[in-house]
């Protein structure tokens, strides 16, 4: 059974359909990534996972629980909440909490959660996150003495505290200096051979053809090709999928 | 007769103080009420909310003094403040309080929305309440944003509460002024300036210090 699984999701802002009816299965352990060009639907379908955005039409399933359904959907504030605690979202832009220490960051939320549980616990898993990270000795700096790859590498270790099914990635580094894209691909590639369920936009397709297992590809709102992360990068059978591709080596 | 000046002048300017303190108390809260209802999103709510701020802050304080004490009087033949100082006192600090929520709450209002909508969105998606995003997340960076608006609101109130006197609120200017009929001399009133440099002075550094706590963050 697969961890999620998304079918026919629709979503319209004032006249325009931004998802015309999306469709697919992540498999637990998996990475899949989104790619197309700006404006295809990639970024409003992880705002649809995360529940910041409330698809019209269309479901989401994760382990088989059926958790939207756009014929009956959620509004109450509390089951909203709990909804989104199965997806983890790293913003493209961070978001990091700029009053915060990256230690706090990590932990605020997990803290909030326990209601006076296992503080220690909880403190002691939010280092090990940001050490996983190779932040081990950033943890009490304040985001803005952070630079950006290091920043993004602390909202992720956040997202990764609340344990979430799937981790989804908002094209983590398109806000980020070239040199520093790296090393936030790197730590996602590891999160990938940890076997972390993920589901990655990017614009980065060396990245996105060698980390993930799956990849689709999406144009005005619809999925034009899915499949092999490799097979669809490398050989796409779509005309289109092949010019976007061909327009990005040139 | 310097002594005696000093002495009536820092009894006057206990009464501006008293005013002072009583309007931060009351409008530094009341106008992060007004400023929530002029964000609502029911037009009942934010357009009436509007019109009053529209009013309070488009008619001069003086003015809005003597309304609020003479008004009800006039209009409807009640005086609901009494002829005693206390009750002048009052109707003063009502005048007051509403005139600077008005103002603190269009501070708070740019504060609250100066604040990028992917510090809620990063609550949510960590899957904290509404109130857990604004007390944890939101309030300490509004807090950062307005000290210094709201330090400018302050300051012009310590000046403002000398309007009082127009409803013959005791307070430093009149006390001052009242040299000039009982001992025909001015200086007494001049020298009430200093006590306002005095004491702006020590708000000055009081929100410097407030903005340097702050500084740790961006």
């Amino acid at each position: 059974m697969p961890i999620l699984e998304v079918r026919d999701l629709k979503k319209n802002f004032e006249n325009t359909q931004v998802l015309k009816g999306i469709s697919f299965d992540l498999e637990e352990g998996e990475a899949i990534s989104i790619i197309g060009s700006s404006g295809s639907g990639k970024t409003t379908l992880l705002r649809c996972l995360n529940f910041l955005e409330t698809a019209d039409e269309g479901t989401i399933t994760v382990r088989g629980k059926k958790l939207f359904d756009g014929a009956k959907p959620v509004t109450n504030q509390d089951e909203l909440r709990k909804m989104r605690l199965h997806f983890g979202l790293v913003f493209q832009q961070f978001n990091l909490f700029p009053q915060y220490t990256a230690l706090e960051n990590v932990t605020l939320a997990p803290l909030l959660a326990a209601e006076g549980g296992d503080k220690a616990g909880i403190i002691e898993n939010g280092k090990r996150l940001l050490d996983q990270m190779g932040l081990s000795d950033r943890m009490d700096n304040y985001p803005h003495q952070l630079s950006g790859g290091q920043q993004q590498r602390v909202a992720i270790a956040r997202a990764l505290a609340l344990k979430p099914d799937i981790l989804c990635f908002d094209e983590p580094t398109s806000a980020l200096d070239p040199e520093l894209t790296g090393e936030v691909l790197k730590v996602i590639r590891n999160l990938a051979e940890k076997k972390t369920t993920m589901i990655i936009v990017t614009h980065e397709m060396a990245f996105a053809r060698d980390v993930a297992d799956k990849a689709i590809f999406m144009d005005g709102g619809v999925i034009l090709e899915q499949g092999s992360a490799k097979e669809l990068i490398n050989n796409p059978k779509e005309e289109r999928t092949r010019q976007f591709l061909s327009g990005l080596a040139k | 007769m310097f002594w005696t000046v000093t002495l009536s002048l820092l009894e006057g300017f206990l009464g501006t103080i008293k005013l002072f303190i009583l309007t931060l108390i009351f409008s530094l809260p009341l106008g992060l009420f007004i400023s929530f209802g002029s964000m609502s999103k029911y037009a009942v709510i934010k357009y009436p909310i509007r019109f009053i701020i529209w009013i309070i802050r488009g008619t001069p304080l003086m003015l809005q003094l003597l309304v609020i004490y003479y008004g009800p009087g006039i209009f409807f033949g009640v005086n609901v403040w009494g002829s005693n100082p206390s009750g002048r006192f009052v109707a003063a600090l009502f005048a007051f309080v509403i005139n600077y929520a008005c103002y603190f709450s269009e501070i708070y209002r740019g504060g609250i929305q100066s604040i990028p909508v992917g510090q809620y969105e990063a609550g949510q998606v960590l899957g904290m309440t509404k109130r857990q995003i604004f007390n944890k997340i939101i309030l300490l960076q509004v807090i950062k944003r307005i000290v210094p608006p709201i330090s400018n609101e302050v300051i012009t109130l310590v000046k403002d509460t000398s309007l009082a006197r127009v409803i013959a609120v005791y307070e430093i200017i009149w006390n001052g002024q009242a040299f000039i009929k009982s001992s025909g001399i001015i200086w007494p009133l001049f020298y009430t300036g200093a006590f306002y440099l005095i004491f702006s002075g020590l708000l000055t550094f009081l929100f410097g210090y407030i903005e340097k706590k702050l500084s740790y963050f961006r």
